[in-house]
């Protein structure tokens, strides 16, 4: 008696085992969302609240929103209004005991000037009690790194040219120094000379009296003494003098290396301020170059060159802005 | 010995105070560049007279050396200031350095600010022919409005299509400049075309638009901190609150307004606030 035939199975269990396929790919599609929802913060409770601003540049949905450097939500709306533009901030519904009645919010970048933007909540008192659903608070809108550029150019231009024209003045009384010390040099190179002739002087002296004495003979004794007596003294005297002359030889010398030393620092105090300005040209030309390429070409506006600005305003008639 | 050489250095130095100075003069460039920024600090200081004279002095260093762009730019400079001071025929010369002159290759852009420099002052001495015809020439230069100052011509083009009795060409034209003006973070002429705006809305009747206009200006030039600008904000604030039955909100603007004209210490502001006080 023959065994009913098996045909022969080449996939068993295939259902089972595509539907335990599928089942396993459904399970990681459902986690995969979780996990993004879990990120997004879906399954975080939020509790929206409000600013307005007078101007919404560089304001942008989904921007983070920080309190003390601690992302706590996000701008989530924002549309016009009279006045300006309502922001809509979601703020995680945990952390709103934290910020209180009279907190406020103001732009910000990350990093200082050029970091990523986020609109960062500085809390009141917490006496105030909370905030709740809807409320709004105040904004401020911190100044841009333009309008900082611009504050120091304006507070630094004119020290620049005061600078300039003290080192002008300093630069101008140098040379007059150099011309008076050209001056002294070219007198105390006579000095010596001076010095010499002061000296044949005193010889010719000290012979004269020597002659005279000669000349007198006996008769003349007080004559005698009294030309010895010059004779004695006239040594002494010439003596002092070699010395008297000797230090303003020394003087003259000392004032000789003096001037040669501020020569020499001139000389090398005007190649510094050359440099100086030389730097400042090329550290302009840097920082103008970079003010034009991506991403700080947003962040900066054109310096403006020597024309005054050309304002609109100005076809009314208006009185210049400095009137006083 | 030290006594001695301490006398002789005194009485060589004492020599040397005596001496004249014989400073030799700067190069040009560097005179023009003091020039120019010892009248940008008279301009801050309100003294526009040493303002024209240091830009005077700067033009003709500038003409000296045939440096066109730095003569172009003190041209617009002092016509700016003499503006200022009141002396429009003397601005309208100093912008014709730069306009009748054909021969000298001036930069376009220096060319554009010149005709524009015009427009605004034949605006403000009331030509308005003249000064449509000089925007015209400026708009033509300015290629599909696309340079620098496509605010500002928009917003003389605004002014002019108000005072043409056009409110609502005004009101789109102005708002063309603001937008030109929020893309380039020209915040000066945002604001101006933000009052052009308030204006022209007033003009044309729609009360609540021109004083949500008129506060957005006033919120920027507060920003600016121009007394001039904030002054004129006021006033029209106070104009479009009292044309929208707001009488209240209108004295609250005027006395603002007063009491920035009298802090500027500005005459016209003051002369302006006579007849609004005496409307009131």
């Amino acid at each position: 008696m023959s065994e009913e035939f098996q045909p022969p199975v080449r996939f068993p269990h295939l259902l089972a085992k595509v539907n335990a396929f599928l089942l396993v790919g459904l399970l990681l599609v459902l986690t995969f969302v979780g996990i993004v929802a879990h990120k997004q913060g879906w399954f975080v409770h939020q509790t929206m609240i409000r600013v307005i601003t007078p101007d919404a540049l560089g304001i942008s949905t989904g921007m983070p929103v920080k309190l003390f450097g601690f992302t706590i939500g996000s701008v989530r709306e924002m549309h016009l209004v009279s006045g300006g533009v309502d922001v809509q901030l979601g703020i995680m519904s945990q952390h709103m005991p934290r910020i209180p009645k009279g907190s406020r919010a103001r732009f910000a970048r990350e990093s200082g000037v050029i970091g990523a933007s986020v609109i960062e909540i500085i809390p009141g008192k917490p006496i105030s009690g909370e905030l709740v659903e809807g409320e709004q608070i105040e904004f401020d809108r911190s100044r841009g790194i333009s309008e900082i550029v611009e504050e120091f150019r304006r507070q630094a231009a004119p020290a620049f040219a005061e600078l300039k024209q003290a080192l002008s003045q300093v630069n101008r009384t140098g040379e007059d120094v150099v011309v008076i010390l050209a001056a002294l040099r070219a007198e105390a190179e006579q000095l010596p000379a001076t010095h010499k002739a002061m000296r044949r002087l005193i010889e010719n002296a000290d012979r004269a009296t020597a002659d005279i004495s000669r000349q007198a003979g006996a008769a003349l004794q007080s004559a005698q003494r009294a030309s010895e007596s010059i004779e004695r003294s006239a040594p002494a005297l010439a003596g002092k003098l070699a010395t008297t002359l000797d230090s303003i030889d020394g003087a003259v010398g000392q004032l000789r290396q003096t001037a040669a030393e501020a020569q020499e620092t001139l000389r090398g105090v005007r190649p510094v301020i050359d440099r100086s300005e030389s730097a400042m040209r090329d550290a302009s030309e840097v920082f103008s170059a970079a003010k034009r390429v991506w991403p700080l070409s947003d962040a900066f506006k054109d310096t403006p060159d020597a024309t005054l600005p050309i304002d609109s305003f100005e076809a009314r008639g208006a009185p210049g802005p400095g009137r006083q | 010995m030290t006594a001695w050489r301490t006398a002789a250095a005194a009485a060589l130095l004492c020599a040397g105070c005596g001496t004249p100075p014989s400073a030799p003069l700067p190069p040009v460039g560097a005179r023009t560049v003091d020039a120019n920024a010892r009248a940008a600090t008279s301009v801050r200081a309100g003294d526009y007279a040493a303002a024209a004279r240091r830009y005077e002095e700067a033009l003709a260093l500038a003409r000296s050396v045939e440096d066109v762009d730095a003569i172009a730019a003190n041209a617009i400079n002092l016509s700016v200031v003499y503006q200022w001071m009141g002396r429009e025929g003397s601005a309208r010369d100093a912008l014709k350095i730069v306009l009748d002159d054909a021969r000298r290759a001036f930069p376009e852009r220096r060319r554009l600010q010149a005709e524009l420099r015009r427009a605004i002052l034949e605006l403000a001495t009331g030509d308005r022919a003249a000064a449509a015809e000089w925007t015209a020439r400026a708009e033509r230069r300015c290629e599909r409005l696309a340079c620098e100052l496509a605010p500002a011509l928009l917003n003389v083009k605004s002014q002019l299509a108000l005072d043409g009795g056009q409110p609502a060409e005004a009101a789109r034209l102005a708002q063309a400049a603001a937008d030109a003006a929020r893309s380039r973070g020209d915040r000066v002429e945002q604001a101006n075309a933000l009052r052009n705006a308030g204006r022209a809305r007033l003009a044309n009747g729609e009360h609540p638009a021109a004083v949500a206009a008129l506060e957005q200006a006033l919120a920027i030039d507060h920003s600016l901190a121009d007394p001039r600008k904030i002054h004129a904000d006021l006033i029209e604030l106070a104009r479009a609150s009292a044309a929208a039955g707001d009488r209240d909100a209108a004295r609250g603007y005027l006395e603002r307004a007063q009491t920035v004209s009298h802090a500027a210490r500005d005459p016209r502001g003051l002369d302006e606030m006579e007849v609004q006080l005496r409307l009131r």
